[in-house]
């Protein structure tokens, strides 16, 4: 059974319609990018994997909880999600050990310890191991980027979910985020990412898919959504971005 | 008689006065504090009803008067329910209730002032509301929140002359009861405005130094 497994997922805004009836199926160890024009609906389906957007109707099932119901422990499930946003939002009255140490400490799920540990191990592999006391005001943008990642692993997620996560750089930044986001799905992360990264798209994802309008219009491996798109609206899409 | 004169007649009097301003003061704003935060975290609740509990309050206070406030409280509350309260009781309850109000859109705004990412990545960690509001927006909400908050001490501080109407002997209060006896307008309400405001410069001093120090990671350098 799927990992993500999304049915008839509509979401509106008041009148606006974003997502039209979504529905996917992501399996273990996939990584998932998610292309698409600004205001296709592809941030908005992402979030709704979290439940940081409330779905308007269908379903969200992650791990086989489904985090849509009325009941559900979003709380619990989100725990196992991994989030990393365009804008870092890393905590700025927090160091970078504490940014990543923290939510394991205030939810009890290891001790101080424990989670300072892990959270140095977590620099290591985002190669920024000098930088655990300094605030993050003080890191570029690639570098906040790279403790958000490492933050977000610190909950031991079994998914992680990218929002757009290197629009906000500076172009020579972009490189060394989507090093560690290649390095976490060659590990075998199951990965769902938005992204206007064609190349890492390309190089990176088992499957590509195409949202426009709220629907999603293509998917397939990168091979065939770049190298021979079906539809009429990826063909327009991709000459547009490539 | 001269103003040194005075003071060394009076000094006992005005220091047990200005005492009791700065006890009603501190008191109040402690309540305040409390009353601010709650209505503040009402104010921006998801739930409609919530809000629209703390935009009653924040608008009862901010559209009557401080003295309104302290009538209604020591002898408008009295006359409908024959209970009657002692007048520093029902001082700190007007200005508790009053720096409450204001507190409360003080909280408000710098709850808002953070970017709703902050509170978006503290969910998205699986914390739940109350902590990730405790642990992640109210201490940077404060930081911002520090220039009003001092601001609303001193208006507080301030404000505690107008509970003299109700017979609180604080600061003013007690000038007014000196000068009753000794006649000394000019000189007893010169030493009076010298001690508010020798006071207020004091907590405007620290407050300059606690912002100073409140910017993020720049204290260590």
């Amino acid at each position: 059974m799927g990992k993500v497994v999304i049915k008839n997922l509509k979401k509106s805004f008041g009148d606006l319609e974003v997502l039209k009836d979504i529905n996917l199926e992501v399996c273990e160890r996939e990584v998932i990018c998610i292309i698409g024009a600004s205001g296709s609906g592809k941030s908005t389906l992402l979030r709704c994997i979290n439940a940081l957007e409330d779905a308007s109707s269908g379903t969200v099932e992650v791990d086989g909880h489904d985090i849509t119901g009325a009941h559900a422990d979003i709380n619990k499930y989100r725990q196992d999600i991994g989030m990393v946003f365009q804008q870092f939002n890393l905590f700025p009255h927090m160091t970078v050990l504490q940014n990543i140490s923290f939510a394991p400490i205030s939810l009890k799920l290891k001790t101080k310890e424990e989670a300072q540990a892990k959270a140095h191990e977590l620099l290591k592999r985002v190669d920024l191991e000098e930088k655990a006391n300094v605030y993050p005001e003080q890191l570029s943008g690639g570098q906040q980027q790279r403790v958000a990642i490492a933050r977000a692993l610190a909950m031991e997620p079994d998914v992680m979910l990218f929002d757009e996560p290197t629009s906000a750089l500076d172009p020579e930044m972009v490189g060394e985020v989507l090093a560690v986001m290649k390095k976490l799905a060659n590990e075998g992360m199951t990965m769902i990412v938005v992204t206007h990264e064609m190349g890492f798209a390309k190089e990176v994802a088992d499957r590509v898919i195409f949202i426009d309008e709220g629907y999603i219009v293509e998917q397939g491996p990168p091979s065939e959504i770049f190298g021979n798109p079906k539809n009429e609206r990826t063909i327009n899409f991709l000459n547009k971005v490539l | 008689m001269s103003i040194p004169e005075l003071i060394i007649q009076t000094w006992p009097r005005l220091l047990a006065g200005l005492g009791l301003t700065i006890q009603l003061t501190i008191i109040s704003l402690i309540i305040g504090g409390i009353l601010g935060l709650v209505f503040g975290l009402l104010s921006v609740s998801k739930k409609k009803a919530m809000r629209a509990i703390a935009v009653v309050y924040v608008d009862i206070v901010r559209g009557t008067p401080l003295i309104v406030q302290a009538f209604f409280i020591y002898f408008g509350i009295p006359a409908a329910t024959g209970i009657r309260l002692d007048p520093n009781l029902a001082g700190i309850i007007a200005l508790s209730l009053n720096a409450g109000g204001y507190l409360a859109e003080i909280f408000r705004g710098g709850i808002e002032s953070i970017s709703k990412g902050q509170m978006e990545a503290a969910r998205s960690l699986g914390l739940p509301y109350g902590m990730a509001m405790r642990k992640v927006i109210l201490p940077q909400a404060v930081r911002t929140m520090t220039p009003a908050l001092i601001n609303q001490c001193i208006i507080t501080l301030k404000d505690t002359s107008i509970l003299s109407v109700i017979g609180i002997q604080e600061l003013t209060q007690t000038g007014r009861l000196i000068i009753a006896n000794n006649y000394q307008a000019f000189q007893m309400w010169t030493i009076i405005a010298a001690m508010y405001f020798i006071i207020i410069m004091i907590l405007s001093k620290i407050s300059k130094r606690i912002e100073r120090r409140m910017s993020y990671g720049k204290s260590s350098n």
